[in-house]
């Protein structure tokens, strides 16, 4: 389920990039497209263990480095600790919001299979022990006592299902990397000429596809 | 009667989505509309027996919604109260496990603040802003030590990312802070410091960043 974007960023940026630097634009890209898309993305394993090797690296050149009593090493450290720092705070960030986008709809992620893909080992494991836990507090609090036709926390009877999903119609916005053409969005008149660098709002569903593609990024 | 519990839970829930701390937990409130539930539920079983008690003599089931709007109107009443009953009491139950995980997640120790708050004068504690004592039930307590176990569990995987750390991007590697709490002495590379009340520190952010959060150590700007 990862999507290798470093094709579409070797494209975009010019070629002679560090991979370190190739990777901290991914990072900060995977963060903001977290932080904006309505649902879940897929979890970037690949990067993810990248980065981690990369601040545990750092980590340890600065715990080394700091014996010693030179000025300017030490000038040099700071600047290195800074940014470890930043490093970390864009990983914390990212695994925060996907989180928090567990913790609104947890059925919805544990229940289907496709969905489900998108989450991490760690997540997993974290999101149904969760819920296990909260089932048991309902449970205790107050379902227990209830008629046990109307115990299900996913009951789909009557119409309506319990389970919430997140709103895959919401707006987001997005900046167009390549020539896409013109767009419709469904159910309406509207439609799109989406050229290169072009900025728009658009629904999700509609342009997730072509996230998906790398041909357009969410800022 | 039908759902007038539940509203009143509803709005309960509402306040507690803008309050700093949680008040105490609505025990007489649920109950009552748990019961109101078993009420209908039991109300239902018994408009349905006589044609229960027919079914299990030989003939199937006869009871047709069409032959008696009035029956199958009060059944259906009885059902949408009871389910609406059960929204409400998952949404205010939700609303305060919410409440508590975002505690978790801010690493206030809620328990000991339950256990501060029901013992007399901890002035000290009550004195300071957000440090209110938080009202759980038992089954909230069990929860919540459940799930700071799972946290901790989770967050012992990123072991070089502290997952609880502030969510404000980081400008400067060193802040100034001021010690509010004696705090003891504590272990950054650069050497050991000694937390002293009332004195001024100019430190690394994240050797401190736990104690800001627990209330020792106040950030200058």
């Amino acid at each position: 389920m990862d999507i290798d974007i470093s094709d579409i960023l070797a494209s975009v940026s010019p070629p002679s990039v560090s991979p370190s630097l190739l990777d901290l634009q991914s990072l900060t890209r995977a963060f903001i497209a977290e932080r904006v898309a309505p649902s879940l993305l897929p979890y970037p394993s690949a990067l993810m263990t990248r980065v981690l090797a990369r601040i545990a690296a750092q980590i340890e050149l600065v715990e080394h480095e700091t014996g010693k009593v030179d000025p300017r090493a030490n000038f040099r450290l700071v600047v290195l600790q800074t940014e470890v720092e930043r490093w970390k705070y864009l990983v914390r960030a990212l695994l925060r919001a996907r989180i928090a986008k567990l913790a609104d709809y947890p059925l919805f992620y544990l229940e289907d299979a496709e969905v489900s893909g998108r989450l991490s080992a760690a997540e997993r494991q974290y999101l149904g022990a969760r819920q296990g836990l909260l089932g048991e507090h309902y449970a205790v609090a107050f379902l227990g006592q209830f008629p046990a036709g109307l115990r299900r926390l996913d009951d789909a009877s009557g119409g309506v299902r319990m389970v919430d999903r997140p709103d895959e119609e919401a707006a987001v916005f997005v900046r167009c990397l390549r020539d896409i053409g013109p767009v419709r969005v469904e159910g309406t008149d509207t439609e799109a000429d989406m050229r290169r660098g072009d900025v728009w709002v658009m629904r999700w569903s509609v342009v997730r596809e072509w996230w998906e593609n790398g041909d357009v990024e969410l800022i | 009667m039908y759902g007038e519990l539940g509203l009143k839970l509803v709005r309960d829930a509402k306040r507690v989505q803008n309050l700093p701390s949680l008040p105490s937990y609505q025990t007489d409130l649920v109950r009552s509309t748990v019961r109101e539930v078993r009420d209908l539920d039991r109300d239902n079983a018994r408009i349905l027996e006589p044609y229960t008690s027919a079914s299990q003599a030989g003939t199937p089931s006869t009871f047709n919604p069409q032959d008696d709007p009035a029956t199958a109107c009060a059944l259906l009443v009885n059902h949408l109260a009871m389910r609406r009953n059960k929204r409400c009491l998952l949404a205010y139950h939700r609303v305060r496990a919410q409440k508590l995980e975002e505690a978790c997640w801010a690493g206030v120790d809620v328990l000991d603040r339950q256990a501060g708050g029901d013992g007399a004068g901890n002035g000290e504690e009550g004195g300071q802003g957000g440090a209110a004592a938080m009202n759980l039930s038992p089954e909230e307590e069990e929860y919540v030590r459940r799930y700071s176990d799972l946290l901790a569990a989770y967050k012992g995987q990123w072991t070089d990312i502290d997952l609880t750390g502030s969510l404000e991007p980081p400008r400067d590697l060193f802040v100034d802070v001021r010690v509010l709490k004696d705090a003891g002495e504590i272990q950054t590379e650069y050497g050991a410091i000694t937390l002293s009340k009332n004195s001024q520190l100019y430190v690394k952010e994240s050797d401190v960043e736990r104690l800001i959060q627990q209330g020792y150590l106040q950030k200058l700007s």
